[in-house]
């Protein structure tokens, strides 16, 4: 049988619980717990709304269409911009080491204030207009975007290795800096490669 | 023959200006829808970007009044779906802008700022709501917490007065009898 002793100490620790439990939804809402890694997402998926049937060779003319989506995971509501960017092969990409963007000009933007724990996601309609080759040179003119005409006149040189003339349409992922009080971009981004042909 | 008589040098001096005058009005003229054109495009394109900062400014704004009524513990979800109407529209006039479309962007940007401002005027009255009744309910549950741990520790001493009293009585229970033999 047990000491009178240890019973005592027992019955205090099982009264000890007995409070704690009472006060735990109390001292939940004034102590705030630390959540995972916050961080925000961004994908492109393919017309299906799949992670496949991208568009690769593109035509003159077609129309095509991906989506693109934002997912927030901060612990708060977040306010974003994508940046839609055209590059042909020489040139930038984001920068992931350094956290710089692309230095090229952004063609398209969406914005979208996103709660914590939500998506965000928009169809991308594109085709390439007035696009011409002239022996190893290939050159858009204009891109239609969501039915607005951009100019772009960005030629691209024949990549002999890969065999074709190819584009990268991608997303920058930016957002609201609260201590800056402006965009920064959010080392984020996603993008397509494109075939082009006439 | 016509003799052509010039009287002084002053006569040819008004000659050509007074026809300089009229080539130039006549310039002027035709000329000036032009530049009047190109001034007031410039004026719209002045005008549309100083409203699209204006709109911007709007928009954090309202997402600033939107997070602060969330870190309270609003339910935001439609603040959210009008302040996204917002973006949606400050980035078509980014767009339009972009595009040379100044009156539209001019557009999209009223109606942005229009939308925003009435979000962040209810977000801030959604937090005053929210602040108000958080209060009472973190009052409720501390005074519910306290209650609750009064008559725990009270209960516990009259339970351990019981406790006390059965482990006695076990314990005589097996208190070893001695008998005679």
């Amino acid at each position: 049988m047990m000491r009178i002793d240890d019973v005592k100490v027992l019955y205090g620790l099982a009264c000890f619980s007995l409070c704690l439990i009472i006060v735990s939804p109390t001292i939940a809402t004034f102590v705030s717990f630390p959540s995972g890694e916050p961080f925000s997402e961004i994908w492109v998926l393919g017309s299906g709304h799949m992670l496949e049937g991208y568009p690769f060779d593109v035509e003159n003319g077609a129309k095509e269409q991906v989506f693109v989506g934002v997912g927030n995971h901060l612990g708060r509501s977040a306010y974003y911009v994508v940046y839609v960017k055209l590059r042909n092969q020489t040139q930038a990409l984001p920068n992931s080491t350094i956290s710089e963007p692309s230095p090229l000009a952004p063609l398209y933007e969406f914005r979208a204030v996103v709660a914590d724990g939500e998506t965000w996601e928009e169809p991308f309609a594109f085709s390439f207009l007035e696009a011409s080759h002239f022996g190893d040179l290939f050159a858009v003119k204009k891109i239609s975007i969501n039915d607005q005409v951009f100019t772009v006149e960005y030629p691209c040189v024949w990549d002999s290795e890969n065999n074709g003339f190819f584009y990268q349409l991608f997303f920058e992922l930016w957002i609201y800096d609260d201590d800056s009080s402006s965009f920064r971009y959010h080392n984020r981004f996603a993008g397509i490669w494109l075939n082009m042909t006439v | 023959m016509r003799e052509c008589v010039i009287n002084g040098s002053d006569d040819v001096g008004m000659m050509s200006v007074s026809r300089l005058f009229f080539v130039f009005f006549v310039l002027l003229v035709f000329a000036s829808p032009i530049f009047v054109s190109v001034g007031l495009a410039e004026i719209d394109k002045n005008a549309a970007a100083s409203a699209i900062d204006g709109a911007e400014a709007s928009v954090v704004s309202a997402y600033e009044a939107v997070l602060g009524a969330e870190e309270v513990g609003a339910n935001v979800s439609g603040l959210l779906v009008r302040l996204n109407d917002a973006a949606e529209l400050l980035a078509e006039a980014n767009i339009a802008y972009g595009l040379g479309q100044f009156d539209e962007a001019a557009g999209f940007v009223g109606v942005c700022s229009e939308v925003s401002g009435a979000v962040k005027s209810d977000a801030f009255e959604l937090r005053v709501e929210t602040q108000g009744s958080r209060v009472w309910e973190l009052w409720l549950a501390l005074i519910v917490s306290l209650v609750g741990v009064v008559v725990v520790v009270f209960a516990g001493f009259l339970g351990w007065g019981y406790v006390k009293k059965r482990y006695v009585e076990r314990a005589l229970e097996m208190k070893p009898e001695v008998s005679e033999g």
